[in-house]
């Protein structure tokens, strides 16, 4: 610009100023411009100066521009020149490089495959690291189910189930998009049900075993408590009671168990021998699963079948001590088990559940042990079953389980020992009795005579210094039995033994038993012994004075039971007692005097038997027949030993054997059999009636009442006295007085006596001859009529009691009188 | 009235305690055999009825006791005895040993015209025997008396014996009724013990009459 500011004053020194400006406007300014500076030329008139000072201008331009491409010509030759130059310079460049291009190409090629295979290599690289990332995840789902087969197979369900918890949530959810995710997800509610279905079948063998095993726990159980009972002085010692009851039932327990921990030390525990843990896995797995309580049900109701069988006695539990043994540790075992269940189960065995368990389960065994004991007949085997209910009873307690209704059972059981006991000493007193020959027992020696004392409560000054072979008053059966009753009641008193009884009861019991054995048991061996045939009169004798001595024993035996017991009782209470005792030999001394009696009858009746009478003898032979004075030679060698009898008895068999006598007599003459009696016959009985009388009259047995053995030859004597002074008067006129000599003549017997020697008479054929037998017959004629009437009257009498005969008969008497003088 | 029997014999059976004479005893009179052994006190009797040649014979036989403590109550048995059976166990030397004995205890006691015989029992027991069948006859030869070995156990020879001794005794009897039967009977009348009572004499007066 500045250039044209310069021209203008080169061109224009002659044009205007104006024009000048106008085109310094135009060069400069913009088309708008153009307009405006037009408008200012053709506003003026100056155009064509204008026209001229522009062409001057253009003219100056194109000098400028001439000027001006001269002076840059050189320069433009030259830089084509050296265009030129570049240019081939720029081809060889070019050249080079293509060249290089191509060089480079080439060794490119290889870094691009490479480059790829990097990229490969790289690809896989990441594809490899993102493989090992899943299987991190994958690997420990894929390991926790390996375990859980495993655990599966190991059957350690427990630990399978939790397995299986911790790959249900905890590793499962991670890998929930992988296919065999979800088919173990699939499989999880089939591995639990097998996971339980299995635990069951565990559940199941622990069951089965249990109840092969339960014996065995019994058995421990019990042998354990046993030795802890061992272990106590007071069950050794016997008669001491245990110093202290045991503590009430709910502290029992915690005590025993402390007990039983120590024990636990020296030997395996009850329970340990059985393996607990399927049952307490089971009761996870199913608490875990949720269904505990369809497995307490199935545990429980399980349990009760296996209780039921248990409790099911074996059929042959009574023949052997080992049966109850069997069927008690069976039961012990099966308590044991279910108490220890209790404590441990966490509530799978429940108090409540137990304690019904145990209820009907008490029932049953009382019922079982009641039927099968009652068919136990020995007492050794019924202190064994005792014992072992005993220990039965302490173990269960030891656990804690009420066992009152046992102890009730012991007693009905010892009830039924005491009978067995009374049948085995049945059995003791006959073979005794059997064996005893009832005579008095002798002793040679001192020694003899001392061992005798000491087993029996004996004492007499005088025979202590009588000379040796001294002879005792009872027979050898005395201290034998005596001896037996203490060891009756030593057997008794056994069974009591641990019973935890009171004194008074066992005192109480002692006493029952005793008496029941005196009086049943030994009465009705004696009873027995009387019944024996080949039992002489003697030997009966025998009995009687030993029971007596066994009676005054009796008092010993108060004695010896209360020192057994260790009772104090009252002497009011030990005499009450021996009264009882000396009532229940009554039994069997009432019956041996009864059988003195019948045997002496029976003695006589064999006498009688021989009787040999001639009823038609003319004349008495003038002494009693043999058989008489046999039968009064026996009956008084056998009264002789009657000396040691109680005289009451002595007096008695003495009366029935006087008794018998006559009676038979008057039976023999009277006998329908005997159809004539000479008046000789008749002589001769009346001789061995005296004999008979004067044997009464002499006291054959001491004490006995002036008279009383003649009494009862009363009525045979009136009639033989009747007969022998033919004193018919007397009789008629007494008759039916008190006072009369032949008040005891019954006319119709006089009658029977009457014919009968009428009937001998008529035999002798030639006495009719003779006035005097012919008067005599006539007499017999009239008296047996008299007696005829009289035996009506009577007869009418006995229908009508208050008529008297008497006052028709001092007529008859006056008729009488004269015939006989 | 029948009779029931046609003798009366009566027998006694005597030798050492344990030797078996109850037993024997009870095997002839109720054919039975007890093993429990009752010592006899004192003196006993069991009367059975047999036939011999039809006549009925009643024997009352008296058991008396072995033991030396009841001697004398059985001594006064011997007198009354138409027969003696001496028995001795054949097991026990030391009973047939006494025989001896109990044979002068007859001699002393008993009528002189007594039946004897002797018995050798439990001759079941021939393992524990001790004394021989030849002594046995042997000494009944030396007394002239009838011997037979018996077992009251077994049944051997008890109803013999006691038959053999009843037909013996039974002859006897015949004999002297036979001889009775020429002269009037004169044996033992009177007894010492002849009851002395009024009333019989004065009866015996009236039936004199």
């Amino acid at each position: 610009m500045a250039r044209s500011g310069r021209r203008p004053t080169i061109f224009n020194l002659s044009l205007q100023p104006q024009f000048e400006h106008l085109l310094s406007e135009l060069e400069t300014n913009e088309v708008s411009g153009v307009s405006v500076v037009i408008r200012a030329i053709y506003d003026g008139d100056e155009h064509q100066k204008f026209m001229e000072c522009l062409n001057a201008r253009i003219k100056s331009h194109d000098k400028d521009i001439e000027r001006m491409c001269n002076f840059h010509y050189q320069g433009f030759i030259d830089s084509i020149r050296e265009l030129l130059q570049v240019r081939t310079q720029a081809q060889k460049l070019n050249g080079e490089v293509v060249h290089l291009d191509e060089e480079l190409q080439k060794s490119a090629t290889r870094v691009i495959s490479k480059g790829e295979e990097l990229v490969q290599a790289r690809r896989v690289e990441s594809n490899i690291a993102s493989a090992i990332d899943s299987l991190t995840i994958c690997l420990p789902v894929l390991s926790t189910y390996a375990k859980l087969q495993r655990q599966m197979v190991d059957k350690r369900y427990y630990p399978a189930l939790k397995t299986l918890e911790q790959l249900e949530h905890l590793y499962l959810p991670r890998v929930a998009n992988y296919q065999f995710a979800q088919q173990m997800r699939d499989s999880i509610p089939k591995l639990r049900e097998n996971i339980k279905d299995a635990s069951m079948s565990d559940l199941k063998d622990f069951l089965e075993n249990i109840r092969k095993f339960s014996p065995k726990i019994g058995e421990v159980a019990m042998r354990h408590t046993a030795e802890q009972m061992g272990g106590d002085p007071g069950i050794i010692g016997g008669k001491k009671k245990r110093s202290a009851p045991p503590p009430p039932n709910p502290f029992t327990g915690k005590v025993e168990i402390d007990e039983e921990d120590d024990d636990e030390e020296e030997d395996l525990c009850a329970q340990d021998l059985i393996d607990f843990s399927p049952v307490y896995r089971c009761l996870h797995i199913f608490s875990v699963l949720g269904s505990r309580d369809t497995f307490e049900t199935y545990y429980r109701q399980q349990r009760k079948q296996q209780a039921r069988l248990v409790l099911q006695p074996p059929t042959n539990m009574h023949e052997s001590l080992e049966g109850y043994r069997t069927y008690i540790h069976g039961i012990v075992g099966f308590l044991v088990t279910e108490d220890h269940l209790l404590n441990t189960g966490n509530g799978l065995v429940s108090r409540s559940y137990l304690d019904e368990l145990w209820g009907m389960a008490l029932s049953k065994i009382v019922n079982a042990l009641r039927t099968h004991s009652a068919y136990c007949t020995d007492a050794t085997l019924m202190l064994k079953i005792k014992n072992l209910i005993m220990l039965f009873l302490t173990t269960l307690q030891n656990y804690g389980y009420p066992v009152n209704q046992l102890l009730e059972l012991l007693t009905e059981i010892r009830d039924h020992y005491n009978e067995v006991l009374m049948q085995r000493w049945v059995q003791v007193f006959r073979e005794m009795l059997d064996e005893e020959c009832f005579l008095p027992l002798e002793v040679e020696t001192q020694e003899e005579y001392d061992s005798v004392l000491s087993s029996f409560p004996f004492h007499d000054e005088a025979l202590e210094v009588a000379p040796f072979p001294k002879v005792l008053p009872f027979s050898s059966m005395v201290p034998k039995v005596y001896q037996q009753v203490k060891e009756f009641i030593y057997a008794c008193l056994k069974f009591s033994e641990d019973l935890h009884l009171s004194q008074g009861e066992v005192d109480d019991m002692i006493r029952k038993s005793t008496n029941l054995l005196l009086t049943r048991t030994f009465s009705g061996c004696l009873t027995s012994i009387f019944r024996k045939p080949s039992l002489a009169l003697l030997q009966v004798v025998q009995i009687i004075i030993d029971t007596g001595y066994l009676e005054n024993a009796t008092v010993f035996l108060e004695e010896f039971v209360s020192n057994m017991t260790g009772s104090n009782r009252s002497d009011g209470h030990l005499t009450l007692r021996s009264q009882g005792q000396s009532a229940m030999f009554r039994v069997a001394r009432d019956d041996a005097e009864h059988q003195i009696c019948d045997k002496l009858r029976g003695k006589v009746s064999e006498f009688l038997e021989l009787e040999n009478y001639d009823w038609l003898l003319v004349e008495p032979k003038g002494h009693a027949s043999s058989f008489v004075t046999d039968l009064i030679a026996f009956l008084q060698s056998t009264f002789l030993s009657f000396t040691n009898l109680p005289d009451e008895v002595a007096q008695q068999a003495c009366c029935a054997a006087c008794e018998h006598i006559a009676n038979s007599i008057m039976g023999l003459m009277l006998s329908d059999d005997v159809k004539q009696i000479s008046m000789g016959a008749l002589q001769q009985i009346n001789l061995d009636t005296i004999q008979c009388e004067q044997f009464a009259a002499s006291e054959p047995v001491p004490g006995s009442e002036e008279g009383v053995l003649l009494r009862y030859f009363a009525d045979l004597r009136q009639l033989l006295d009747l007969f022998m002074t033919w004193d018919w008067p007397t009789y008629f006129h007494d008759y039916g007085q008190e006072n009369s000599k032949y008040q005891l003549v019954n006319p119709t017997t006089a009658i029977n006596l009457l014919e009968k020697l009428r009937e001998a008479d008529k035999r002798t054929m030639f006495s009719v001859l003779k006035k005097s037998e012919r008067d005599k017959k006539k007499l017999l004629e009239t008296v047996l009529k008299q007696l005829r009437q009289l035996a009506q009257t009577q007869q009418q009498q006995q229908s009508q009691p208050q008529l008297a005969p008497s006052t028709q008969l001092p007529q008859q008497q006056q008729q009488l009188q004269a015939p006989v003088q | 009235m029948a009779k029931t029997y046609d003798y009366l014999f009566k027998l006694l059976l005597i030798g050492d305690s344990g030797v078996g004479k109850t037993c024997v005893l009870f095997r002839f009179s109720e054919d039975a055999f007890n093993t429990s052994f009752i010592s006899t006190i004192g003196i006993d009797f069991k009367i059975r009825t047999i036939e011999l040649d039809g006549k009925k014979i009643k024997l009352q036989i008296w058991d008396t006791a072995g033991q030396e403590r009841f001697r004398t109550i059985t001594t006064a048995y011997y007198r009354g005895a138409m027969g003696i059976m001496l028995v001795y166990d054949i097991t026990n030397e030391k009973s047939f040993e006494n025989i001896k004995n109990w044979i002068r205890n007859i001699e002393e006691n008993a009528s002189a015209d007594v039946e004897k015989m002797l018995l050798g029992n439990k001759c079941e027991l021939s393992e524990k025997r001790q004394v021989s069948r030849e002594r046995g006859e042997a000494l009944a030869i030396e007394y002239g008396i009838k011997f037979m070995e018996t077992s009251a156990k077994a049944s051997i020879n008890v109803e013999e014996a006691f038959y053999t001794l009843a037909r013996d005794i039974k002859a006897k009897t015949e004999k002297k009724l036979k001889e009775a039967s020429n002269p009037p009977k004169g044996g033992h009348q009177l007894k010492p013990a002849e009851p002395q009572r009024k009333p019989t004499n004065w009866l015996s007066r009236c039936s004199l009459l």
